[in-house]
């Protein structure tokens, strides 16, 4: 093995390496751990909502009678092959989101839109069983059910409940098999038992892949109508816009991160490079052009970067998933522990190191006598 | 094989100029044994160095089998200098995370150098010491072992550049008759201010203020 191969340097110098690989993987787990967990907020606002990528809302703005005009305008003008179309009750509640409560709507279909909605979702099982028609029970998702604890025979809604009122106990008679977050219930219930008296309009495209056009459509169609849509585009748009500022200054907590971690790791280098005068003296001397030694160090440094990256990258993968195994999941709240972006945030990482490394080997080769070193004038 | 002509070598000391070495005219002759005797201060590692092409002289020319040395780029100069010379220091520079096989290594990594150097340090009496670090050897042990790597790949020159100067006498005479009796058919120039060390020497020049001495 050649002496002088960057896998032997590396491994006979690892109280060298190992520390700088070391902060390396600090700052990519650190970089990575924040941008995921911030991310995994806008990520559960689309989670919890995901529901309506498959379907669209439109609802009349106080006027009940106002319905079947909206029914008859959808029928007639909508370009997208419409699935189905059911009219719908609902009341509010809450479901426990990562930075707080957060707004949900108990839907209340007629039976068979019901079922139908319910294969719309993806339900693979039902455990327990549907509503029964003109009775305060209704069905929730899986997700749901980890997220306000509920079992069946829960109560969802009440009427001593403000966040979650029904004139009579609503029950959970039937949790559903599904990623999506739902909570569904009899609609025949909700107009003996719930105000205000006005039935909304729920819509699928026949193909769910152009449902995102209905949703272009019904939007373009009703503005400035007294009508409100509700899809997901528009709780997408909504989203983006509200952590917009969160993002900026996400952006420049990393930004500053990557500076202070990069000038550390640029001294730490620099003290290296530093201790190793010796070494590159007498290998220039010996007949090692300048070139062959700046390779050699790059390689060197190169493999200690990428290195302590992907090292970084796995920690904090492992990390993630264990978040999520104890806190994420068991609450229904949503992390993508191999989140791009959170990935991409820790790229400048290894660029601006590695950058730091050039310039201090730059710096150091730039005017370097061996001769000075090897004679011991210049130590 | 190595000729200097006229070769001047100048520091500059702030705003003086100082003369390493003035107007040198020298030749190495292939396979020689070649002192240069010297007081300290007197050009003698200045000279070595111009001679070995670690230098470049400020007027006049060094040529290596008629190649100046000055025309030679790094790459081609660094070349020149680890396949056809070999180098020992005044002091025994190793590269402290690599033992002493690596470190005789180093001169030439190709593997297929791997068993010459096993055969000098068995031939310097380091066969046994050949899986230690720099720090488990003695002075003089580090000392053979940088013979080894002056030694490997049989080199055309060798330069040894005070080579006795951190030992005592006795181990200082050993490395000295070692690199002797070990460079076959290369030529070596040693520089020294030690007459006794240069007892085998084919040949003795003396250097002052930078001067050949008549």
């Amino acid at each position: 093995m050649n002496p002088l191969g960057t896998p032997i340097y590396l491994r006979r110098n690892a109280s060298r390496t190992l520390p700088l690989m070391g902060v390396i993987v600090l700052a990519v787990l650190l970089i990575c751990a924040i941008v995921s967990l911030i991310n995994s907020i806008p990520l559960s606002v689309k989670t919890i909502y995901k529901y309506t990528s498959l379907m669209m809302g439109v609802t009349p703005r106080g006027e009940a009678d106002r319905t079947p005009q909206i029914k008859r305008i959808i029928e007639k003008e909508c370009p997208v092959p419409i699935g189905r179309l059911a009219l719908c009750r609902a009341s509010s509640t809450e479901v426990q989101a990562l930075v707080g409560k957060w707004q949900f709507v108990v839907i209340a279909f007629d039976r068979p839109d019901l079922e139908y909605v319910l294969k719309r979702m993806g339900t693979t099982s039902l455990v327990g069983r549907l509503p029964e028609v003109g009775r305060p029970e209704a069905v929730i998702s899986e997700p749901v059910s980890r997220n306000l604890k509920l079992k069946l025979g829960d109560i969802l809604l009440g009427p001593d409940r403000q966040d979650a009122y029904s004139p009579q106990n609503v029950k959970v008679v039937g949790i559903a098999r599904t990623s999506n977050w739902f909570m569904f219930a009899d609609r025949e219930y909700y107009t003996m038992n719930h105000f205000p008296p006005i039935d909304f309009i729920l819509v699928t495209a026949k193909n769910p892949a152009r449902q995102a056009e209905m949703d272009r459509w019904a939007l373009r169609r009703f503005k400035g109508d007294r009508t409100q849509v509700i899809s997901y585009l528009e709780i997408e748009r909504q989203a983006n816009e509200m952590f917009k500022t969160l993002y900026k200054i996400l952006d420049v907590v990393i930004g500053i991160l990557v500076v202070v971690i990069t000038l550390m790791m640029g001294m730490l280098i620099n003290i290296y490079l530093g201790q190793r005068t010796h070494e590159f003296a007498l290998l220039q001397a010996l007949g090692y052009s300048t070139k062959t030694l700046v390779t050699r160090v790059i390689k060197e440094t190169a493999l200690v970067v990428i290195g302590g990256w992907l090292l970084g990258v796995i920690c904090s993968i492992a990390m993630l998933n264990v978040v999520d195994h104890w806190l994420m999941y068991p609450n229904a709240y949503a992390l993508d522990i191999t989140d791009r972006t959170a990935l991409a945030y820790t790229i400048p990482v290894p660029i601006a190191i590695f950058s730091a490394a050039l310039l201090t080997l730059w710096t150091r080769f730039r005017r370097f006598d061996p001769v000075g070193v090897v004679e011991r004038r210049l130590v | 094989m190595i000729r200097a002509t006229g070769a001047s070598l100048v520091y500059r000391d702030h705003e003086r100029e100082v003369f390493a070495c003035r107007s040198v005219d020298i030749e190495v002759v292939p396979g020689e044994f070649l002192g240069i005797l010297g007081p300290s201060g007197s050009g003698k590692s200045s000279l070595l160095y111009l001679l070995s092409g670690l230098k470049m002289p400020t007027s006049g020319s060094i040529t290596f089998e008629g190649q100046d040395l000055h025309k030679l780029n790094d790459a081609q100069r660094a070349e020149t200098r680890l396949t056809s010379f070999g180098f020992v220091f005044q002091y025994p520079y190793l590269l402290g995370y690599l033992n002493a096989l690596e470190n005789v290594m180093v001169a030439r990594p190709e593997p297929g150098f791997r068993e010459q150097a096993k055969a000098l340090l068995f031939s310097l009496g380091l066969e046994s010491k050949q899986g230690r670090l720099p720090h488990e050897l003695s002075g003089g042990e580090r000392q053979r072992v940088c013979v080894a790597r002056a030694l490997l790949g049989e080199p055309k020159v060798i330069f040894a550049d005070e080579p006795t100067a951190n030992l005592d006498h006795a181990n200082g005479l050993q490395v000295v008759q070692l690199l002797n009796q070990h460079r076959g058919d290369g030529s070596l120039v040693m520089v020294t201010h030690d007459p006794s060390m240069l007892a085998e020497a084919d040949r003795i020049v003396r250097l002052e203020d930078g001067h050949l001495a008549p």
